[in-house]
């Protein structure tokens, strides 16, 4: 639209610097973090500089991100910055990086919440170095996948996700902290043993010795093969989506990790589940996925139906932000069952949208729970007197996860379920149904949490703090903006969805 | 007067976009409003509250020129105007598909949104001196002007995305209003059940708009009222959109059962509670039926459905309204028999007097609430028993509420006499018989209420109670008075007819295809019978306090416990859902979560790697972790690269 057509921008052409931005995206933060090793961190200062350093890392890989943005036009229907470097020429791996309307956003999304998540750990004393080591480490496993074309690379920056979180599960969370941490383990490794699996079949399978993504796709195989690695990749995907019945280790680890750490579990990782569908489901086992496409409407709506009943009976808080967050990766799963142009667009905006109402959940919880001393949230009530300000932005954030008007997540959800109906109807009925319970269950945690009677508390409690204003300020600003301007990633978005499900079919 | 020398006006050539722009101004200023209170004032109590309401102010002049040009120029493209694209894409058939905020400004979005502007703008003057005292001035203000700007996004709306979009900001903005003294439990809950009752009618919305859009591949008001009856879409198939949008508009317009927050609505403070009744979310559900009329006028069981909803809540509403023994609540029920009035009308087609009831009954009504708010401020209590003796004491009170009374009774020459004229004109031209016994009884039942409330709080002696003195109350003075003055003004005057054309009221909003209503003399005659008998009846009972007969006593509980209706709701939130959810709970934690806790559990009972997780250092393990990666890298490089390359 116009608002775009007022950016400048640049031709991605593979020798100039534009080019590397997608490398260095997805290396600084491996940098930083080795980086981050050699400081010394004995004294406040030392530790100070540390964390400044994190942040700074962190900082400007969003300015990469940011930059890549105004610079990001998909008019070509290929991949915009893209990088082919000779790597594993042998085994017919390259290192091909490459983004198009639907990794961009989640790549830039990613971006803004690693750097909210390292600026809300600023209260982390002991062990902070490795904390954000492990932290930036992540970045560069989930950086990775949404830039890999290619299937091994796709394979290894996913498997670099899994320790980091485990031991930032394991390290620094709550009293359950180290069960969470083994189930995550356990699940995520078990889910990428399927996923080495489909790719390692695939190549066998496929003519050609190759492990690039949009050479191998389901024509290129046996329709019975294509059936199979189709599952499998769906399976392997579903776990991390988190699709019932394998979203405990989700909802365990949100209720247990701490904060940030929650933050980037449910704002992004999370999303490399539906990514996944989207890119090499449905955008290269399209005919293959058409197939199982009646059980994975199931799933779908089992998983919202069951995320929001569940929720009904959840009183602790952090676990039920995992819940919300596992509603709308339903939605999204609706929407790539349906494998409408509409609805995709709509699922991809919905990552986004819960990836930035998720971060603002997790972080206004996590400033609930320490104010009120429990994580159950009928042990509260009356907040509001003490804290006007986390009422306001729990408010705000309860209204964006419900999907409310005007706020990021109500086009995504309008635009999966009147896209979603016309080949999914009456799984779209119960998705609405879903939908709505939720609904009832947001606003009725809002009044226990904030209002009405008020148990006896020593003394006044704190409100929001500047920094944590801050971070919710800014994610409210974005929450606000994609829901009165989604056309910013809308366009960008529609035609790489629209070239994706083509070359899909084609 | 103004609107006739205005027709007179000559008729040169106007810019189709001149309303249209008036109208986006109109909507615009209390959202400026809104953020100017929130960015700048929002520690200023009375800088905030005038700044609401000077754009306030602006908001209602715009809107009334918006009804002038109307009114002075019947011909003008009446076309919706697009501000903001939010998405434009294939939706992968041959049909694009777009999301788009734009402004229509057509007659019957003009009247509305004059009403509007209007009553906020009153209210907001009202409570700037009734909400002195209070605490959350400015959240007050905040929130009325919210409210305004949602109502106003509802009436310009250009197609069903946008009044989806615009009913959510509705929804909320009633739910903070009537949650505004956050602290009373009871307030909070029935904020919490107006939104929950008003969010499951904007999801019946939202599936309405996604089969709608299946079926017509178009969202847009006046594209979309072609298609209807184009035989695109079977009878059923209509029908079934017809039942969600009524549901939408049954939540938000308290049609029987999804009436319980409208009687919740009556925590709001008084001047929330007159805009939710009189121009605020409980109008917009018969607003979103008069602006999708189309889909049920080609639908004649969504006709049907709307007279028979319509009817059943009208009737209800004034039979629990008789029985209230509180007043906010007592004026709250007959509100809903409106209400059920309007969808009754729509469903006999008497689409121009529906709208024009729309109009007249939101004066009387605001009136009635904001002169509740001083009547139970002076008494400091909401129970009818307890009031009485007032006309001594608030002799200006008395004399509006009267008039209030009048209004919304339908006594002639008082305004909603001119609209349920109209409605029993079109019952009497169909000849219904169940629609005439309908109106007529509701006509005279809620001329009933409405003068029992008058009765017990004006009449008798005030009724003694513990530390109040009756010699303490006082009357409205200030800017209560003159606001409640102007909206007795529009009571007497909104339902006066008489000129030709676009100045005749119910001329000015039509539907095509639906005859004009005209007034017949009989239906003149009974509405103003009934509605004298039924003051007569209800002031001779209730002035005199008489009480109900024993053989009545269970009726009444009944009815003041509003049919159990409540106590059924509750039952099921307690029967259904809770069990329900408890269910989930165990299965999640026994059965789903049940082999994966097996996992964590036993590496956590072998208690080995436990210990060690516990007093690790991280540092070492990821010096060890990126030389492991650098090692493995380069052999992989120098093996796979060189090995596997010789061979491949």
């Amino acid at each position: 639209m116009t608002l775009l057509e007022a950016i400048p921008t640049t031709t991605a052409t593979p020798i100039t610097l534009p080019t590397l931005l997608l490398s260095a995206m997805i290396w600084v933060p491996a940098l930083g973090a080795i980086g981050l090793l050699f400081f010394p961190t004995r004294t406040e200062v030392q530790r100070e500089r540390a964390r400044s350093f994190a942040i700074g890392t962190a900082a400007l890989v969003l300015a990469f991100g940011v930059f890549m943005w105004y610079g990001f036009r998909d008019q070509s229907g290929t991949f915009a910055y893209e990088e082919t470097r000779s790597w594993l020429r042998g085994v017919g791996s390259s290192y091909h990086l490459g983004v198009d309307g639907v990794s961009m956003p989640l790549l830039l999304l990613s971006s803004i919440l690693f750097v909210v998540a390292v600026l809300a750990s600023s209260r982390l004393r002991e062990q902070a170095k490795e904390y954000f080591t492990l932290l930036l480490l992540l970045e560069t496993g989930v950086n990775g996948v949404f830039a890999s074309l290619d299937y091994l690379l796709f394979f290894l920056f996913w498997q670099l996700q899994a320790v980091p979180m485990f031991l930032l599960i394991a390290r620094f969370g709550g009293p359950r902290r180290l069960s969470a941490a083994w189930k995550f383990l356990a699940v995520d490794l078990a889910a990428s043993a399927l996923l080495l699996l489909a790719i390692l079949i695939l190549y066998f399978k496929a003519p050609v010795r190759t492990f690039d993504i949009s050479t191998l796709h389901d024509l290129a195989v046996p329709a019975a093969t294509a059936t199979l690695i189709s599952w499998l990749f769906f399976i392997a995907f579903a776990v991390r989506l988190p699709a019932f019945p394998f979203h405990t280790w989700f909802i365990d680890a949100q209720g247990e990790a701490s904060a940030p750490t929650a933050l980037i579990l449910g704002g992004i990782l999370v999303k490399l589940g539906g990514y996944g569908i989207i890119r090499v489901n449905l955008g290269e086992f399209q005919d293959a996925f058409h197939r199982i496409s009646g059980a994975v409407v199931v799933i779908a709506i089992v998983t919202v139906l069951w995320s929001a009943i569940a929720a009904l009976a959840q009183d602790d808080l952090r676990r039920l932000v995992g819940y919300v967050v596992m509603s709308h990766m339903g939605l999204v799963l609706l929407a790539a069952a349906s494998a409408a142009p509409v609805a995709i667009n709509g699922a991809v905006l919905l990552m986004v949208a819960d990836g930035l109402t998720a971060a603002l959940l997790v972080l206004m919880a996590a400033a609930i729970v320490e104010r009120a001393g429990t994580t159950s949230i009928r042990a509260m009530g009356g907040m509001a007197a003490h804290m006007g300000r986390g009422a306001l932005f729990w408010i705000l954030a309860a209204l964006a996860a419900i999907g409310f008007p005007g706020l990021a997540s109500f086009i995504g959800q309008f635009m999966i379920v009147v896209g979603a109906y016309p080949s999914q109807r009456i799984a779209t009925w119960v998705a609405v149904l879903g939908i709505l319970v939720l609904a009832g269950v947001m606003i009725l945690t809002v009044q226990r949490i904030f209002f009405g009677a008020t148990p006896e508390r020593p003394g006044r409690l704190r409100d929001l703090g500047t920094l944590e204003l801050f971070n919710a300020a800014a994610l409210t600003t974005f929450i606000v903006l994609l829901g009165v301007l989604p056309a910013i990633l809308m366009d960008s978005i529609n035609f790489s969805v629209l070239s994706l499900l083509s070359r899909g079919s084609g | 007067m103004t609107l006739a020398l205005l027709a007179a006006a000559p008729k040169g050539p106007l810019d189709t976009w001149s309303p249209t722009l008036l109208a986006l101004f109109a909507l615009l200023l209390p959202l400026i409003a809104l953020l100017i209170v929130l960015a700048f004032t929002i520690d200023s109590r009375r800088v905030s509250a005038w700044i609401a309401v000077i754009f306030t102010l602006a908001a209602a002049v715009c809107t009334f020129l918006v009804v002038a040009i109307e009114v002075a120029h019947p011909l003008h493209l009446e076309r919706p105007a697009t501000f903001l694209q939010f998405f434009t894409g294939q939706s992968g058939g041959a049909a694009e598909f777009t999301l788009q905020w734009g402004v229509l400004s057509d007659p019957l979005a003009a009247e509305l949104s004059f009403a509007v502007a209007l009553i906020s703008l009153l209210v907001q003057i009202y409570a700037l001196a009734f909400m002195r005292r209070e605490d959350g001035v400015v959240r007050f203000f905040g929130v009325l002007l919210f409210a305004t700007f949602a109502m106003l996004g509802v009436t310009f709306s250009t197609n069903y995305f946008e009044m989806l979009l615009f009913f959510g900001l509705v929804t909320l903005s009633t739910y903070l209003m009537i949650g505004h003294w956050w602290q009373r439990e009871e307030a909070v809950a029935a904020a919490s059940r107006a939104f929950i009752i008003s969010a499951l009618g904007d999801i019946a919305l939202l599936a309405a708009v996604a089969y709608i859009y299946f079926r017509f591949n178009e969202l847009n008001f006046q594209a979309l009222s072609g298609h209807y009856t184009g035989g695109r879409v079977s009878a059923n198939g209509l029908f079934i959109m017809a039942i969600l949008v009524f549901i939408a508009a049954a939540a938000k317009s308290a049609q029987f059962p999804l009436h319980l927050w409208l009687v919740g609505s009556a925590q709001a403070p008084a001047p929330a509670a007159a805009l939710i009744h009189s121009a605020g979310s409980a109008v917009c559900g018969v607003y979103l039926i008069a602006r999708a009329y189309g889909l049920f006028y080609a639908s004649p069981r969504g006709l049907a459905l709307l007279a028979i909803a319509g009817g059943l809540t009208a009737v209800l509403g004034v039979l629990w309204a008789l029985f209230q023994e509180n007043l906010k609540r007592a004026i709250a029920y007959t509100t809903m028999s409106e209400l059920g009035l309007m969808v009754l009308a729509l469903g006999i087609g008497a689409y121009g007097a529906s709208v024009f009831e729309l109009f007249t009954h939101a004066w009387p009504k605001a009136l009635l609430f904001l002169a509740a708010g001083v009547i139970i401020r002076e008494l400091r209590t909401e129970r009818l028993p307890e009031m009485g003796g007032l006309w001594q004491r608030m002799r200006f009170t008395g004399v509006l509420m009267l008039i209030a009374v009048a209004a919304g009774a339908g006594i002639p020459p008082f305004s909603t006499f001119w609209s349920k004229d109209t409605i029993l004109s079109k019952a009497l031209e169909l000849g219904s018989p169940l629609a005439i016994a309908v109106i007529t009884a509701v006509t005279f039942l809620g001329a009933m209420a409405l003068v029992r409330i008058f009765a017990l709080v004006f009449t008798g002696e005030t009724a003694r109670r513990r530390r109040f003195e009756p010699d303490r109350i006082r009357d409205a003075g200030g800017r209560i008075a003159f606001t409640m003055a102007v909206l007795a003004i529009a009571s007497l005057i909104s339902g006066i007819r008489g000129f030709r054309g676009r100045t005749d009221p119910i001329a000015f909003v039509t539907f095509p295809g639906v005859s004009l209503p005209n007034s017949h003399f009989v239906a003149a005659g009974v509405i103003a019978a009934s509605a004298v008998l039924g003051a007569v009846v209800a002031f001779v009972v209730y002035a005199r306090r008489v009480p109900v007969p024993a053989a009545l006593q269970p009726v009444r509980q009944a009815m003041g416990e509003g049919f159990f209706i409540d106590r059924a709701y509750r039952l099921a939130a307690v029967g259904i859902v809770l069990p329900v959810s408890r269910a989930a709970a165990w299965v999640e934690t026994r059965v789903v979560d049940g082999g994966l806790d097996l996992v964590g559990d036993s590496i956590e009972f072998a208690g080995q790697p436990r210990r060690w997780l516990g007093e690790f250092r991280i540092r070492p393990l990821l010096i060890g972790f990126f030389a492991g990666v650098v090692v493995l890298g380069t052999l992989a490089i120098v093996l796979a690269g060189g090995i596997i390359g010789k061979t491949g």
